[in-house]
């Protein structure tokens, strides 16, 4: 077995980036629905030949990707020109964690022997199932959410199942956009399979076996290290909630329990969790995603380092209740798994946070997403809209404004405009819903929609209302959302909400918690806030304890203010505490 | 009166500002090299032609044209220094800057990422109602009340530019033509761009941010270049002044200072240029340009002569999407910076010492390890440079280069070629993608390795793409002048028009184009363009119903829509490997693009001779297999059709170019040095 030194190591994970680099670009200018080549909602992945993922993307959300189909499949019955398919949850024990994700596998093989897989993953706007879109917070049940495709063998010695792709294409509402984003995907897989072909004759497999194998063990060691300088021996709790399922039940509690043993083992228990949920916010986690999303968090300002299946690997076990919101019975709805998603990245950080004393991101918003569908010009449309939302303040810095998740754009007004038979009357930013703090957690947006065709329905998810995002060391709480239609409030998470030409509906979104007391916060910036829409002159006053008059910081009245500070606590939920749930 | 033959080159880099003075009916060339003058550049610029016409012996009246290519916008930009803008938007979008398309970079990290500061910060951002619908019709009138107090209000908080942008403006630009107007009433001394003035196509946050940006460099590329024609003016050259565009074309400076953010990348496009330039003139027309400086490599592919053109442009985390040549930068060059972490990973750059402290071996303070420090501890590079103007100091480079092999526990020799091959290594991937994304195979193509540090990496970056030809420029360090030189006039006019092409109405497209023809007319007049010196061409933005990109497809000779069809279904072929004959097309935007002729200059031959006569000493390059003797060649010694094998170091005022053993060297007779190996 030939070993493969630094330079070759480094040279290797530039050239796996840069054919993930290829294979976006391909994918971004060939796909059809807008969900992919305007929000880019897709990913790759670059797996070793027993399919561990070597070089992964930035997100904290994939498991084993490769198990499911080898299950079926065989690893060593494979072929060159073989290509996989699947976006079965249950089938996958979540390494796809909602239907609409299409998962499309290649083996890569040099001169006869297999080195690798290629991954390309997307999110396909509807697959059938309940309502246009496929995914609605009506759902009560895994089979409403679309056609679920089990790890399948797309192609084998160059013969396509065409019959299986027509099956698929025939269950869409939108059968064109599916098939368009289907060639898409595949040719952008037949691209990766080819390259990773090419690195392996380029350095023989034997390198690129070795290469892969030591970009696991430094991800493994990296995060295994830097859990250890943050996590004492014993065990580290925090728990937080969600709000509703969307049929009148709720709240959900998360109760994370992360333990290093005296011998640094590395547990996580997620077993007191509550009990599944009849609607579709259940999250069916992958025993792999605990350990990718603190390998994410924890590999901040590593340079030349690759989130992959390492991460994992750096806790040694994955306790979790079969049953629970986190480890749902077939066939629990799962089409809003990202509210629980998104609750559940931020609890990791309150682990981090408890463990630190406070040095740790504050929570952020959900991601929001609306589905507005119905007929306009004798044509059915469907615009799912993914909405962005605020992140948590850093200790080194404000949160993010305006972002839905790695990588994913919105769509611009002057495109929804052209495509959609919507007006967007207004886009900005939710003024006060940035957490206050030394750092002030991210804004989220207002989204505000005028409905031009004769009639459509609305499908609204936003959770993070009652339960807002928490501040931490002294930075307060991020601001709630809401969705109105012509002024009267509808319930966040909801769906089957009817709309006529004419009407006006409005999104706001919340914001991320503050880091650090607001009143340290410099009164310039806050001046600043103030001027950008950020912040009211009001919240600068009553949070900051900034006055400001004619466009100016009172000094002497925000210094009288500032002297004297109420307690404060490690987290901010309305209130300071010492827990949020 | 004299005759007017003279063409002028100005190239401002960091260091110096290079002065190319061509008689364009000869041929023949001067050059001068004067220090540059960052705090006002039309110091240096005036300096150096001054001092170029004085060593020809030329006289200022003999001036036909000034050529500049310039990075005053682009370094602005860059470094955040533009001038206080303000903005003035649709009521109700606010913070389309700020939100921008909610892009955290997809290979950034969620929770590290830190959102770029914007060029306008929102407290400059105004409203004004009004709205235009995506078809072209108003929904509601423009307030105009709104757009004057903004005016005042910007004024007031000391902006020295305003950019307008509304919703649909691509559509009907009628009210940012009134807001305008406005603002030339209320502001007139104030820069002012209008969003359809600098780029009319959907996408309101980058619309924005292309107006933003163009109003924001204005007052300062108006000033500089009201100065370049006032010292021209002065020295008594009284010949038109050119600027190079992103595009590969020049304009003229009036039509600059409309939209001075079309300069954006003004000097890497002069590089491109020229580098077609001295590929034509050696018959070469598939070619991949790698442009290597100190801290960055720009990359651009090149196929049958066409430069290709891209509108997904950005410039620092900004996207610019005007008509820019299509090329990709990465941080790679002679400067850039080799580190080992503390996890035992080596990266290079893309941090760089830049020219100032420089590699370590250029003794001015630097002490980690460059590429061009590697480069030397190989011994690819001679000791003395800039024909011995610059001494390089070996010692220093093996100090740097072994502290990284110390932290990697391998031989220096092999932590040098450690750094090189991932530098290369992030070249190729960039020549990839560049490849992929316009459907070509590289080993389809010759390499033209130029910048000053590029020649050094041509037969090895050849060899990891499977390319088995190189050309290398006859001055590789100095090609924007060349490409300034050999520069057309050219402008682009384009027309969204959003149609299927199933049963497209061939008249309106017609009219459209005729429509575009006009604009192009008028802009040739502007110019001054004889009429024999016109040529425009007709191209189809296209793509399938619900794609988001679109392919560029020449409109066929007799507009046949069944041609046109058949064409973008090819080119969807071959670009991506698949097209879809059951899915509907739809023709996007229609687009004129416009070439105005000028006079190309004549080239000279090499004067030199042989190769054995050019040797001018021995150096030892370290290679994997062993230490070799490789000659020191003086190119300006050799002749047309001189011939040698690598291993062979070839110097030159400007760079020096390593020929790797298993190479071909000739001297082409248009002064290019071509290098060739079997497959």
């Amino acid at each position: 077995m030939s070993s493969c030194d630094p330079v070759t190591l480094e040279i290797i994970r530039g050239a796996a980036r840069a054919a993930q680099a290829e294979m976006e670009a391909l994918l971004e200018r060939t796909a059809m629905s807008a969900f992919i080549r305007e929000k880019k909602d897709f990913y790759t992945a670059l797996f070793d030949a027993d399919g561990a993922m070597a070089v992964g993307s930035d997100l904290p959300i994939f498991g084993d990707i490769v198990g499911p189909v080898a299950e079926r499949f065989p690893i060593e019955t494979m072929r060159e020109g073989d290509l996989y398919w699947y976006n079965d949850c249950y089938g996958s024990r979540g390494a796809v964690s909602h239907s609409n994700d299409q998962v499309f596998l290649a083996p890569a093989f040099h001169d006869g022997k297999r080195v690798g897989f290629v991954m390309g993953w997307a999110h396909f706007s509807d697959i059938g199932g309940l309502r246009p879109g496929s995914i609605s917070p009506d759902a009560t049940d895994h089979f409403q959410e679309g056609i679920i495709i089990p790890p399948s063998r797309l192609m084998r010695d160059g013969e396509m199942n065409e019959d299986l792709l027509r099956t698929f294409w025939r269950n869409s509402r939108f059968p064109t956009q599916s098939q368009g984003d289907t060639r898409a995907l595949m040719a952008a897989v037949r691209l990766g399979e080819k390259r990773l072909s090419e690195i392996a004759g380029r350095f023989g497999p034997d390198v690129l076996a070795d290469a892969f194998r030591q970009l696991l063990d430094r991800t493994e060691a990296i995060v295994r290290a830097k859990l250890a300088a943050i996590f004492p021996v014993g065990t580290t709790r925090f728990a937080d909630t969600i709000d509703t399922d969307g049929h009148g039940n709720g709240p959900f509690t998360l109760r994370l329990a992360l333990t290093r043993s005296a011998d640094d083992r590395f547990t996580f228990d997620a077993t007191e969790t509550d009990d599944q949920a009849p609607g579709p916010v259940n999250l069916l986690m992958h025993p792999d995603v605990p350990g990718m999303a603190l390998g994410l968090y924890v590999l901040q300002g590593t340079t030349g380092q690759v989130l992959n299946a390492g991460a994992p690997r750096a806790i040694d076990a994955v306790h979790l209740r079969e049953g629970s919101l986190l480890a749902p019975r077939a066939p629990a709805p799962l089409g809003l798994r990202g509210v629980t998603m998104m609750r559940l990245l931020a609890a990791l950080h309150g682990l981090v946070a408890v463990a630190q004393g406070g040095q740790a991101p504050a929570a952020h918003s959900a991601y929001v997403v609306i589905a507005l569908r119905g007929m306009a010009g004798g044509k059915r449309f469907l615009l799912s809209d993914g909405i962005g939302v605020g992140y948590g303040a850093r200790p080194f810095a404000d949160g993010t404004d305006a972002v839905y998740f790695v990588a994913q754009e919105n769509y611009p007004a002057e495109f929804m405009e052209l495509t959609y038979p919507v007006r967007l009357r207004a886009y900005g930013i939710n003024c006060d819903s940035g957490g206050a703090g030394r750092w002030r957690g991210g804004c989220g947006v207002v989204r505000e929609f005028e409905v031009l065709a004769d009639t459509a329905m609305l499908a609204v998810r936003i959770d993070s209302v009652v339960n807002p995002p928490w501040g931490v060391s002294g930075g307060m709480n991020g601001g709630s959302g809401g969705a109105t239609i012509g002024g009267r409030p509808i319930a966040p998470l909801s769906d089957g909400n009817m709309l006529k030409k004419g009407d006006v509906f409005r999104i706001e979104t919340g914001g991320g918690g503050g880091w650090g007391h607001p009143f340290d916060r410099p009164a310039s910036d806050v001046l600043a806030d103030v001027a950008g829409g950020f912040v009211s002159i009001e919240a600068a006053a009553r949070d900051y304890g900034v006055v400001i008059r004619d466009g100016a910081i009172d000094a002497a009245e925000t210094e009288a203010n500032r002297a004297t500070r109420p307690a404060s606590g490690l987290f901010h939920r309305r209130e300071y505490r010492d827990a949020v749930a | 009166m004299p005759s007017r033959d003279l063409l002028v080159a100005v190239d401002i880099g960091g260091t110096f500002t290079d002065v190319t003075l061509q008689d364009a009916a000869t041929g023949r060339a001067w050059t001068a090299k004067t220090p540059s003058t960052p705090r006002d550049p039309s110091e240096g610029f005036i300096a150096g032609v001054t001092q170029a016409l004085a060593e020809a012996g030329r006289d200022a009246a003999e001036v036909a044209r000034v050529l500049h290519g310039t990075t005053v916008a682009t370094n602005m930009i860059l470094e955040g220094r533009t001038a206080p803008t303000a903005l003035i938007t649709t009521r109700g979008f606010r913070h389309v800057l700020e939100i921008g398309r909610a892009d955290l970079p997809r290979r950034d990290n969620l929770w590290a990422w830190v959102k770029p500061k914007r060029p306008v910060p929102p407290g400059l951002v105004f409203e004004a109602a009004g709205r235009i619908a995506a078809d072209g019709s108003e929904l509601e009138a423009l307030d105009e009340t709104a757009v004057r107090d903004a005016a005042r209000a910007a004024k007031a908080a000391g902006v020295a530019a305003i950019a307008v942008c509304f919703l649909h403006a691509f559509a009907n630009p009628a009210h940012e033509r009134r807001a305008l107007a406005i603002l030339a009433e209320e502001v007139p001394d104030l820069a002012r761009t209008a969003s359809v003035d600098v780029l009319p196509v959907v996408r309101e946050y980058e619309r924005s941010m292309a107006a933003v940006l163009n109003a924001a460099v204005m007052p300062a590329i108006s000033g500089y270049i009201a100065r370049l024609e006032a010292r021209l003016d002065a020295a008594g050259v009284a010949a038109p002044l050119l600027l190079m565009k992103s595009n590969g074309g020049v304009a003229g400076a009036a039509a600059i200072r409309r939209a001075p953010a079309q300069t954006a990348l003004s000097g890497p496009a002069a590089g491109v240029v020229g580098a077609r330039a001295v590929c034509a003139a050696a018959g070469v027309a598939d070619l991949i340009t790698v442009d290597i400086g100190g801290t960055s490599a720009d990359i651009c592919l090149i196929a049958q002569g066409e430069i290709g053109l891209t509108q997904h442009g950005r410039v620092g985390p900004w996207p610019l999407p005007l008509p820019m040549v299509d090329m990709v930068t990465i941080g790679a060059g002679g400067g850039s910076i080799a580190r080992v972490g503390t996890d035992g990973t080596l990266t290079v750059g893309p941090q760089s010492a830049g020219a100032d402290p420089g590699p370590a071996c250029y003794g001015r303070g630097g002490t980690e390890a460059t590429v061009t420090d590697a480069h030397l501890v190989l011994g690819h590079l001679p000791d003395r440079l800039l024909g011995g103007r610059m001494v390089l100091d070996r010692a220093k480079a093996r100090i740097a280069v072994q502290a990284v092999a110390d932290a990697l526990l391998l031989p220096i020799e092999d932590a040098a070629r450690g750094i090189l091959a991932i530098a290369d290594n992030n070249m190729v991937g960039a020549i990839r993608v560049v490849s992929v994304e316009r459907g070509h195979d590289p080993r389809d193509f010759t390499l033209v390795p130029f910048g000053g540090a590029g020649p050094l990496h041509g037969c090895a970056l050849a060899e990891l793409l499977g390319i088995t030809r190189v050309l290398v420029p006859p001055s590789p360090g100095v090609l924007c002048a060349q490409g300034l030189l050999a520069a057309d006039l050219k402008a682009e006019f384009s027309r969204t028009v959003a149609e299927a092409l199933d049963g497209a109405d061939r008249t309106r497209l017609e009219a459209t184009f005729a429509a575009l023809e006009t604009e192009a007319a008028d802009w040739f007049a502007q110019e001054a363009v004889a009429q024999a010196d016109r040529s425009t061409r007709r191209v189809a933005l296209m793509r399938y119903e619900e794609q988001g990109h679109e392919l560029a497809i020449p409109w066929p000779a007799d507009g046949d829509l069944a041609v046109l069809g058949a064409d973008f279904a090819a080119a969807h072929r071959a670009l991506y490997g698949f097209d879809l004959p059951d899915v509907a097309v739809e023709i996007v935007t229609l687009r004129v693009e416009a070439a105005g002729a000028l006079p190309t200059p004549a080239s000279s031959p090499p004067l030199g001779g042989a190769a054995e006569g050019a040797i001018t000493g021995h150096q030892t390059i370290r290679l994997r297999d062993g230490a070799v003797e490789a000659p020191i060649i003086d190119r300006v010694r050799l002749g047309p059709e001189a011939t040698f094998a690598g291993p062979a170091i070839v110097t030159q005022l400007d760079a020096t170019t390593l020929v790797a053993p298993g190479w071909q060297a000739r001297m082409d007779a248009s002064g290019a040095l071509l290098l060739t190996r079997s497959a």
